[in-house]
C-alpha cells in the first residue's frame, strides 16, 4: 500500500515534469555554487602568484601558501544559504503538490471510496517526498563532488566524501521539514492558494523571523553561510537566546559549517545535540501529517484555488 | 471605444483584487509581511529608545549648563525601516511571484480562462487589468507595511518621522511597489509560458534566488580579499600598497565583477531604499537632489525594469494557451 502511494506519486512528479524542474534547479544551484568557488580558488591562484613576483622584487621571501588556510570543502559553502533558501522553497513545493493534487483532481475522494488505509496513503506521500528530495540531494552531491575534482585537481580523500554525503544527509533532513509543511498546510487550507502562502509564511518564519528573535539577526544577515549572533548584552536578546536551540534555520546553518569545516570547531557532543531540534520538528510534522490525513475529508475535494 | 476598452481592463483589475481579498489570499500575505516587518522594526526600536533617551539625557544636561553648542543627534528614526525594505527586497519578491503565478493558475485550475476569453476581452486588456489588480494588491501590501513600520518606530522607538522624511519613506514605498511589480511579472510570464503552471514558478524563484542572492553575493564573494577569512592580501603579509599594485593587475575582474553585481536588480533596490530612508550614515546629511545624484543608476536601472513590465506581462498572456493543455491541478 505503502510503496503504491509512493511510487503512484514519484510517477505523477516525473510525468507533470516538476521533478525535472526542481532537480534542474538543484543541480544548477549546485554549479552555481561550484562555479563560484572555482572563481575564488582562480583569484587565490592569481594573486599568489602576483604577491610571490612582488615580494621577490622586494627581496622578501614568497609568503605561506594561503590554501593552507583556506578548508577544501569551502568553496561549497553557499549551499549553506541556497538550501535553506531555494532548496526549502522547493521541497514545500513538491509536498504541497503532492496533496493539493490529489485534493484537486478528485483523486483522493476516488481512493478512499476503496479500504485503504489512511496512514498507508499519508506514510506513502511521505515516503514520495523523501525519495524524490533523496535522489535531487544525491545529483546535488554528485555535482559537488565534480566541483572538487575540477577545482582542486585531485580525487576527493575518503573523509572529504564523506563530510559532503553527512551535509547532503542533514540537507535531506532539514528539507523534509519543508516538504512536511507544505503537506500539512495544503491538507489544512481548502484553497491549494492559501496551502501555499501559508506554507510560505511558515518558511519565512523559520527562515527569517525566528533566527531575528532568538539572535538578531536582520534578513539579509540571514542571506550568509555563517552565522553571527548579536551579543546578550540586550535584556531582549538575554531573554529570546534561550530559544536559540530550537531555531532549526540557525541550527542547520551551524552544523553545516562543522561538517563542510567553515566555521571554528566545537565538541562533537555540541554539534549531535543541534541536529537533535532539525529531527525532532521533521517527525513532529511527519506525525501532524498523518493525524491530519487520517482527519481530512477528501469527499469536498475539487476545492480549485 | 476607448471608454470600453477601459471598463474592460478596469473590471479584470477589480476581478484580480476581489479574487485575492474573497480567496483570503490578501489577508494572509499581510498577516505575513506586518508580522515579520513589525518583528524586526520593534526589536531595532527597542535599542534605539534606549540610545535616544540617552541622547535626551545628554542634550538636557548641557542645556542646564548653559551650553550653546550641542551636538546634534546622531540617530535616524527612518534607519529602523531597514529590516522592513529588507524583507520587501527578500519576501516581498517571493510573495510577487506567488501572486504572479496565482493570476495564471487560478484562471487554469477554475477553468475560468477559457470563459473570459470567449469574451469580447483581447489578451493585451487581460495583462493590463490583471496587472493593475495585482498592483493594487501590492500597494495594498507595501502600505500596511509602511504604516504598522511607522507607527512600530513611534510607539516602540518614542520618536516620529517628520514631513520631509515621510516624502523620503514615500519614494522607497514607490520603489518597492515596482520591485515588486517587476517579481509579479516575473511569476505570471513563466507561469503563462509553462504547460504547468507549477514548473513556471519554481523557474521564476531559480530567477529569484539568482537575482536575490547570487549576483549581489559575487560582489562580495569575488572580492579578492575576502577569498579567506581575516584577507587574503594580509594573509599574504601585504599591506595596502601591496593590495593596490596587485590589484592594478585585475582591472578586468573588477570590472567584470561589477557589472554582474550591477545586473542584481535587488541590489538597486536596496541602494535606493536603504539611501531613501537614512540606513547608510554617509547619505544622512545629503539634500534630496543630492541623494538622486547619488543613487542615479540605481533609479535609473528600477525605471528600466518598470518599463519592461507591462511588455512581458502582456506578452506572456498573449502567448499562452486560451485551452489550459497539460495542467493536472
Amino acid at each position: 500500500m505503502i510503496s503504491t502511494v509512493a511510487s503512484q506519486q514519484l510517477l505523477s512528479l516525473r510525468r507533470q515534469r516538476v521533478f525535472l524542474a526542481a532537480l534542474g534547479l538543484f543541480v544548477a544551484m549546485t554549479a552555481a555554487a561550484g562555479v563560484l568557488g572555482w572563481s575564488s580558488h582562480n583569484t587565490i591562484v592569481r594573486v599568489y602568484d602576483q604577491a610571490v613576483k612582488l615580494l621577490a622584487s622586494q627581496g622578501k621571501p614568497a609568503p605561506a601558501n594561503p590554501f593552507l588556510l583556506k578548508p577544501e570543502l569551502s568553496l561549497l559553502s553557499n549551499m549553506i544559504v541556497y538550501i535553506p533558501l531555494l532548496g526549502a522553497l522547493l521541497a514545500l513545493l513538491l509536498g504541497h503538490l503532492s496533496v493539493a493534487d490529489d485534493e484537486s483532481t478528485g483523486l483522493g475522494r476516488l481512493i478512499f471510496s476503496r479500504r485503504i488505509s489512511r496512514t498507508g496513503y499519508a506514510v506513502g506521500k511521505i515516503a514520495a517526498a523523501a525519495t524524490s528530495l533523496a535522489l535531487i540531494l544525491l545529483a546535488a552531491l554528485a555535482v559537488s563532488l565534480v566541483s572538487l575534482v575540477v577545482v582542486n585537481q585531485t580525487v576527493p580523500t575518503l573523509p572529504v566524501v564523506t563530510r559532503l554525503g553527512l551535509f547532503y544527509g542533514l540537507s535531506w533532513l532539514y528539507l523534509m521539514v519543508f516538504a512536511l509543511v507544505g503537506m500539512g498546510m495544503a491538507l489544512v487550507n481548502r484553497r491549494r492558494s492559501l496551502g501555499l502562502l501559508g506554507a510560505m509564511g511558515v518558511w519565512l518564519v523559520i527562515t527569517f523571523a525566528i533566527p531575528q528573535f532568538t539572535s538578531g539577526l536582520r534578513p539579509t544577515a540571514s542571506l550568509n553561510p555563517i552565522v553571527d549572533p548579536v551579543g546578550t548584552s540586550q535584556r531582549f536578546f538575554q531573554i529570546t537566546a534561550v530559544a536559540r536551540p530550537i531555531s532549526i534555520a540557525e541550527q542547520y546553518k551551524a552544523v553545516s559549517g562543522q561538517i563542510l569545516a567553515t566555521a571554528p570547531p566545537e565538541p562533537l557532543t555540541q554539534t549531535l545535540l543541534r541536529v537533535v531540534p532539525i529531527a525532532a520538528v521533521a517527525a513532529a510534522f511527519a506525525a501532524a501529517v498523518i493525524v491530519l490525513v487520517r482527519r481530512h475529508d477528501f469527499s469536498r475535494s475539487s476545492n480549485g484555488e | 471605444m476607448a471608454n470600453d476598452k477601459r471598463h474592460r481592463i478596469l473590471a479584470i483589475a477589480r476581478h484580480e483584487y476581489r479574487a485575492a481579498v474573497r480567496s483570503r489570499i490578501l489577508e494572509v500575505l499581510l498577516v505575513i509581511l506586518i508580522v515579520a516587518t513589525a518583528a524586526s522594526v520593534i526589536i531595532a526600536s527597542a535599542e534605539y529608545a534606549s540610545r535616544l533617551a540617552d541622547y535626551q539625557a545628554y542634550k538636557a544636561a548641557a542645556e542646564a549648563n548653559g551650553i550653546a553648542q550641542i551636538a546634534p543627534s546622531p540617530l535616524a528614526p527612518l534607519s529602523l525601516l531597514r529590516g522592513a525594505f529588507e524583507y520587501i527586497e527578500i519576501i516581498g519578491g517571493v510573495i510577487a511571484i506567488t501572486l504572479g503565478y496565482l493570476t495564471v493558475s487560478r484562471e487554469r485550475v477554475n477553468r475560468t480562462l477559457p470563459l473570459i476569453m470567449s469574451r469580447p476581452v483581447t489578451s493585451g486588456e487581460l495583462a493590463s487589468g490583471s496587472l493593475l489588480g495585482a498592483l493594487a494588491v501590492i500597494t495594498t501590501l507595501v502600505a500596511a507595511t509602511t504604516a504598522v513600520a511607522v507607527v512600530s518606530v513611534g510607539l516602540v522607538g518614542h520618536d516620529w518621522i517628520n514631513l520631509g522624511q515621510v516624502g523620503k519613506l514615500l519614494l522607497a514605498f514607490i520603489a518597492a511597489i515596482i520591485y515588486m511589480a517587476v517579481f509579479y511579472g516575473v511569476g505570471a510570464y513563466t507561469a503563462a509560458s509553462s504547460r504547468n503552471t507549477t514548473n513556471g514558478l519554481m523557474v521564476a524563484l531559480g530567477l529569484w534566488l539568482v537575482v536575490v542572492l547570487i549576483l549581489p553575493q559575487i560582489g562580495d564573494t569575488l572580492d579578492a580579499d575576502n577569498q579567506l577569512p581575516g584577507g587574503l592580501f594580509s594573509a599574504l603579509g601585504l599591506g595596502h600598497d601591496g593590495e593596490v599594485q596587485i590589484l592594478t593587475h585585475f582591472a578586468t575582474y573588477e570590472t567584470i565583477r561589477g557589472s554582474i553585481e550591477a545586473a542584481s536588480f535587488a541590489k538597486h533596490f536596496e541602494r535606493f531604499a536603504f539611501a531613501m530612508t537614512d540606513v547608510k550614515e554617509r547619505f544622512r546629511t545629503l539634500s534630496l537632489p543630492d541623494l538622486f545624484l547619488q543613487v542615479r543608476f540605481s533609479i535609473a536601472w528600477i525605471l528600466i525594469y518598470a518599463a519592461a513590465l507591462p511588455f512581458a506581462v502582456r506578452h506572456a498572456f498573449r502567448e499562452q494557451p486560451t485551452i489550459p493543455q497539460g495542467e493536472t491541478s
